[in-house]
């Protein structure tokens, strides 16, 4: 007990409790404090601690984020890329500060509902009192218990019963070159309600030579027969450190389609929880990783098969370019009762360099036994057959490596349901390639 | 000078001797056949001369035009007018035909100091090129040779060469596998494509091709060297006597 108390506080809990809370309703008060407790019981994880034994955190434990007093300014480069989506809804945060002159919420059509989490917060009863922190809190994951502790930027977006809103709702991080040391905490809840159906974009993405850290978590709660299609776009700096979590419940009949992409980053980590709690519900996780030479980068998806005849398709491919690592930890939970179950899981990775590193474990867990589960996982290079073959008609070494490099990971890009987000993603697929004049006169 | 001359050719691969002293000469307008067991080195000899980075040629010379081949990487000798039919065509998922044959296309009009190539203009003659092997034309947009049939790898092969129009062809067990209705087709697209101009190199398991595509050389190839070379009646005479004639210890 002694030793308890003599304990010296973390320096995220005098942040903490240094903080101005007047303005906040005693609830989320309540959750915030429930957070940050178990923040501080357990701490950052150790390489001991399963879920996080791979994954390469370096100095972000022992660096001290902090909000940003003010944004930073925006590069040129930056500023052309706040609008991807077209016609889409939109909210920008910059260094992890809402700016309302780059956002654009105005035309929203019927049915949909795009706040700020401070506004939402003020609604006595409205869907942040009732939902905010109640479904991914659950989780034990050090990066959301400080999000949900310090959290002030965000946006809560709700779609009434039936509504199936045309334009996309895209929320855009951008960390400035100024961000150095700063820490980004964007919330999104997402609330769909019966029927309804809608498309999310976030794209979070940083200057390079800035050491930050951004961990943004998005909770989704998809009620009966909604359909939620979310795509996740992460191109950090080559300094900043993305620790995310996007977490889904997804009620009878409900149906997510999520999509991933990683780009870019000193070190990306990404967990996605999804709970497919009534009968009938359906989850698609696509996701691909980009990995740079000197860079990290981590999907981890839970998926959870909690009622009967839910299915689930998980696909995500890697590509790892030098000296890379990369994890894929894949969960198929399911249930006992979880009848009539169809889940499949597959991760594939290219390695374009012998000193690549890629960590793909599967993890089945399943406790009803009329189920259909399966899962795939492999580690490979280029078919040099295939790239020969191409050599003796003519196309270069180097060419044929990137359109092979290519081929491999657009599958994941093929069918994509938004063109111009599917334009801007086959754009940083390409840039990365070898032979990208070649690849690029392919398309 | 030949087109093609092959001196004292020898190569290995790992470390195991295949082909082990081949001369050949190969003259412009001219179709060559090379025959031989299983075994016998036929299939890497066609590599070797394609450049394929798993073999190492140890001695001897391969001249196109006088030039050294082996000093040439894969896609420089494509560029100078060579061109291999593969045995077993690989397939690369996810790169429609068209795409990459326009590729390559380019990759050699490009080493020629020509524009690119036209697109509609390519279209053109990609299409009337797949009726001289009568493939459909839904496989242009399919990814090349994925799914493929056995047969329609290999007529996908003959429609690559036709379109891209080598100064030597090199084709590798093209016919082996083939029903007689797809062998009839394969010959007809490369007989349709002899010319003056363009010299072929057929290697083959079964005399049966060279009914189809009457060769103007037969060489036999037995154990890493050519031991034989006639007229197309030296195939005829293969046929009926086997290859254990050549073979070590018979040959007397």
């Amino acid at each position: 007990m002694m030793e308890a108390v003599a304990e010296p506080k973390s320096v995220y809990l005098q942040d903490f409790q240094a903080r101005d809370r007047s303005a906040e309703p005693a609830w989320w008060e309540t959750r915030r404090e429930a957070a940050m407790q178990r923040f501080e019981a357990a701490g950052f994880p150790t390489r001991k601690v399963e879920a996080w034994k791979q994954t390469r955190l370096g100095n972000v434990t022992q660096e001290h984020f902090r909000p940003a007093p003010a944004p930073g300014s925006l590069g040129g480069a930056a500023e052309q890329r706040l609008a991807v989506v077209d016609d889409a809804v939109r909210i920008v945060l910059v260094d992890g500060i809402l700016d309302t002159g780059r956002s654009d919420l105005e035309r929203l059509p019927d049915g949909l509902r795009v706040r700020t989490l401070a506004a939402a917060l003020q609604e006595d009863g409205g869907v942040a009192e009732q939902h905010l922190a109640r479904h991914a809190d659950a989780e034990p994951h050090p990066f959301l218990a400080l999000n949900t502790a310090f959290t002030t930027e965000g946006t809560v977006i709700e779609v009434t019963s039936g509504a199936a809103p045309e334009q996309a709702i895209e929320l855009v991080n951008i960390m400035t070159a100024d961000s150095a040391g700063v820490a980004s905490w964007p919330r999104v809840l997402i609330h769909g309600a019966t029927s309804s159906e809608f498309t999310v974009v976030q794209r979070h993405e940083g200057a390079d030579g800035a050491a930050y850290l951004t961990a943004p978590v998005t909770e989704v709660i998809a009620e009966a027969n909604c359909n939620v299609r979310l795509f996740h776009y992460v191109d950090e700096g080559d300094s900043g450190s993305h620790l995310g979590v996007i977490h889904a419940t997804l009620d009878r009949d409900a149906q997510l389609y999520a999509h991933a992409m990683h780009a870019g980053g000193q070190r990306v980590r990404n967990d996605i929880y999804v709970n497919l709690d009534g009968p009938g519900a359906s989850a698609t996780l696509n996701g691909l990783y980009l990995v740079h030479n000197g860079q990290f980068s981590d999907i981890h998806t839970w998926v959870r098969h909690n009622a009967d005849h839910c299915s689930s398709r998980q696909l995500v491919k890697g590509v790892l370019e030098g000296k890379s690592e990369s994890v894929f930890d894949g969960l198929i939970q399911v249930a006992k009762g979880a009848q009539k179950t169809d889940a499949e899981q597959e991760n594939r990775n290219l390695l374009l360099s012998p000193k690549g590193l890629a960590h793909s474990n599967p993890r089945l867990e399943i406790y009803a036994d009329d189920v259909k589960c399966g899962h795939g996982s492999t580690v490979g290079q280029l078919d040099e057959a295939a790239v020969f073959y191409m050599r003796t008609r003519g196309v270069s070494e180097e060419e044929a490596r990137g359109v092979l490099t290519f081929a491999f990971a657009n599958e994941m890009l093929d069918d994509m349901p938004l063109a111009s987000l599917q334009t801007y993603e086959r754009e940083a697929l390409i840039s990365l390639l070898p032979g990208e004049e070649t690849v690029r006169k392919l398309l | 000078m030949a087109l093609l001359e092959i001196r004292n050719l020898h190569a290995e691969v790992d470390g195991e001797e295949i082909l082990k002293g081949i001369d050949l000469s190969l003259d412009t307008g001219e179709v060559h056949a090379i025959m031989g067991p299983n075994g016998s080195g036929k299939s890497t000899l066609a590599k070797v001369i394609a450049g394929d980075p798993g073999y190492e040629v140890t001695d001897g010379e391969v001249l196109l035009d006088g030039n050294n081949v082996l000093e040439m990487e894969p896609e420089e000798r494509a560029r100078e007018g060579m061109f291999l039919g593969f045995q077993y065509p690989v397939e690369i998922p996810g790169v429609s035909n068209t795409y990459f044959l326009k590729a390559a296309a380019n990759a050699i009009r490009k080493h020629r100091g020509e524009p690119e190539v036209d697109a509609a203009q390519f279209l053109k003659h990609v299409r009337e090129r797949m009726q001289l092997v009568q493939m459909d034309e839904s496989l242009l947009k399919r990814p090349v040779n994925t799914g493929f049939s056995g047969g329609e790898k290999k007529r996908n092969e003959i429609f690559q060469m036709a379109v891209l129009e080598p100064r030597l062809a090199i084709l590798d067990e093209t016919d082996s596998g083939l029903d007689i209705d797809a062998l009839r087709t394969v010959s007809h697209g490369v007989n349709a494509l002899r010319s003056p101009e363009r010299s072929f190199l057929l290697i083959t398991h079964y005399q049966r091709l060279l009914n189809y595509i009457v060769p103007d050389t037969v060489h036999v190839m037995v154990d890493g060297r050519i031991v034989k070379s006639g007229d197309k009646q030296l195939a005829i005479e293969l046929e009926e006597s086997g290859y254990s004639l050549f073979e070590e210890g018979s040959a007397a």
